[in-house]
């Protein structure tokens, strides 16, 4: 009789569980995420009103990997992204969009996105990562998705429908689509490679002669626009690498930033890509022109062409370019190998689900 | 036993009461705005022929957004109107994102509000275009905001933000005739509008008010030369503010009540 009271006691015990818990998942309330920001870097400023949670963040990576987001379905964001390659793909200009069609930009790296708060795309043209989405989405050229149609691709996911109700309240939308990616992407910080190390002072960690060197030439001679820990001003500067801009392009993209702006100092300015994982991320430039590093390196030293917009910081006491010797350009080669972030390459948290 | 009775007497005549009260109260009401579109006096119209000046004008396109619309009481305290985003547009068939979808021809010319506080309201504020907060930012979709109705387009796409207002069509000076687009946006373009009511129209729940505006296309185009500049849009940007301010004064009230 007692065992009896005994079980009758815990199931009214595990039914009151259950319900806790039934009520529970009727109300999900998405987990609020704190991004969390390396010491020797400033604080992200942005305000999208998306914030960040633990379901919109998961929701995003889904959505990052899945094929389903491009016309064909064969090609997601990860496709032009790859984490190995600090989410770039290798190549100068891509030709895997929809259409077949060579692009006119090199895919960009995605690093340390929550600091990119002046623009995306080479040129600026999009203010936030949440609009910057609907660009590759749509365009013909790229992932060519008609937005119709993927709100029925989604939909017919029930694990989706789920994801999207636990994010973000909310049905399946083109708007909620974008804002997953955009946070998924926010997550996506670079700060565990070996200088990150040295200068937080992590269990000893020390650079190489060569590289200490490399490290203090960098601060000289790169951080006019490569600056603070985050490797760049996220401004927008012609670095010389054309001087004639009579030819348009289609949809005057050969003007770079001047597109966006219609500031003659912004013609052929494209934006300072970070030197972290530079090593992992040629080719190099807006149009993947510049195979390796070394080819960068002396651009910056011998092949600068001028123009009116050339960015004021190429040009020191009269005259175009950097001063760099070759001893010093192996020291800052060794340098760049130290932005490698391992950590951020193979996080699993950023990896396909 | 008595006490109780009536107390439920006085109970109920006090409900009574209130409901009686609120019966006489007015509540909130709506208005409906009309935005009648004219080319000088006469009406506008797709594949008609105007002439405005000294060339030939036809069109297949008028679309513009009406934003944040508010409406000032007689007293001068403003209500602003939530999420107000309408597109207002006479339209051909528009292919969206390249063709993979075609957005239907409509003419859509009013704007229904509800939910307005009671009262007389004198003047009536809107703005053209989308304010920088969603123009900058494509996820937060408030009122008729979308990516799916041709309001941004592929080279805008890459500015990812919205086309504030679009007229298309044909233009000539003598032949061949020139195809035209004339499109707004980026946020310095945002402008608004301040329209006087003739008089002041009473909103509540028993009378709803209905306000008659006209935009008229000639206005519009004052000073545009489309034989030179055909295309407008963000490269030819003196002349989009100049379009982008046409609009705020080519409205006009033809009558309110």
């Amino acid at each position: 009789m007692k065992l009896f009271s005994h079980i009758l006691q815990i199931i009214i015990f595990s039914g009151l569980l259950v319900a806790c818990r039934k009520s529970e998942l009727e109300k999900p309330a998405p987990q609020p995420y704190r991004l969390p920001v390396p010491v020797n870097f400033p604080a992200p400023q942005y305000e999208t009103y998306n914030p960040l949670t633990k379901e919109g963040i998961e929701l995003g990576r889904q959505l990052f990997y899945d094929v389903r987001l491009s016309g064909n379905n064969k090609i997601s964001c990860a496709s032009c992204h790859h984490q190995n390659l600090a989410f770039s793909d290798g190549i100068s200009l891509t030709n895997i969009g929809v259409s077949g069609t060579t692009l006119s930009r090199h895919s960009p790296t995605l690093i340390n996105m929550a600091w990119a708060n002046n623009g995306l795309f080479w040129d600026g043209g999009s203010t936030n990562l949440e609009s910057q989405a609907f660009g590759p989405l749509t365009e013909h050229n790229e992932m060519g998705q008609n937005l119709f149609e993927l709100m029925d691709e989604l939909k017919a996911v029930p694990g989706y429908i789920t994801a999207f109700k636990e994010a973000f309240d909310e049905d399946i939308s083109s708007a909620n689509v974008v804002k997953a990616l955009a946070q998924f992407q926010r997550t996506m910080v670079s700060a565990n490679s070996r200088y990150d190390k040295y200068v937080r002072k992590e269990n000893g960690a020390s650079l190489n002669k060569q590289e200490l060197k490399g490290m203090v030439l960098v601060k000289q001679k790169c951080q006019g626009c490569h600056s603070t820990d985050l490797f760049t001003d996220n401004l927008y500067h012609n670095n010389g690498i054309d001087n004639d801009f009579s030819n348009p392009g289609i949809d005057d993209l050969n003007f770079g930033r001047y597109r966006v702006s219609y500031n003659m100092k912004d013609m052929g300015a494209y934006k300072t890509p970070t030197l972290r994982n530079i090593m992992l991320t040629a080719p190099y430039m807006h149009d993947g022109r510049f195979k390796t590093i070394e080819e960068v390196l002396n651009h910056y030293t011998e092949n600068i062409k001028y123009s009116e917009s050339l960015s004021p910081v190429l040009i020191q006491n009269g005259k175009i370019g950097i001063t760099i010797n070759n001893e010093e350009k192996q020291q800052i080669i060794a340098f760049l190998h130290t932005l490698t972030d391992e950590d951020f390459i193979s996080r699993k948290s950023l990896g396909k689900p | 036993m008595k006490k109780i009775l009536i107390a439920v007497l006085a109970a109920a005549t006090l409900f009574t009461a209130c409901k009686k009260d609120t019966e006489i109260i007015d509540g909130p009401g709506q208005a409906t705005i009309k935005f009648d579109s004219k080319v000088g006096t006469s009406e506008f119209e797709l594949n008609k022929e105007y002439i405005i000046g000294r060339n030939t004008y036809s069109f297949n396109k008028l679309r513009y957004w009406v934003s944040n619309v508010i409406l000032v009481n007689a007293n001068g305290s403003e209500y602003a109107v939530p999420n107000s985003y309408y597109l207002i547009e006479e339209t051909i068939a528009v292919p969206v994102q390249d063709g993979a979808y075609t957005y239907p021809a409509t003419k859509r010319d009013d704007v229904t509000i509800s939910n307005i506080p009671v009262g007389e309201y004198k003047a009536l504020k809107f703005s053209i275009g989308v304010e920088s907060k969603y123009n900058d930012n494509l996820s937060l979709q408030v009122g008729e905001l979308s990516q799916l109705n041709g309001m941004t387009n592929v080279s805008w796409m890459w500015h990812t933000s919205y086309i504030f207002s679009a007229i298309g069509g044909t233009i000539n000076a003598g032949l061949p005739s020139k195809t035209i687009k004339a499109e707004t946006g980026l946020n310095t373009n945002y402008k608004s509008v301040t329209l006087n009511l003739p008089a002041t129209v009473k909103v509540g729940s028993q009378t709803s008010a209905k306000i008659d505006l006209t935009l008229d296309v000639v206005k519009v185009l004052d000073g545009i030369d489309l034989i030179a500049t055909p295309t407008i849009g963000a490269s030819q940007a003196t002349v989009m503010s100049k379009l982008a301010e046409n609009y705020t004064k080519s409205f006009a009230v033809v009558s309110g009540q």
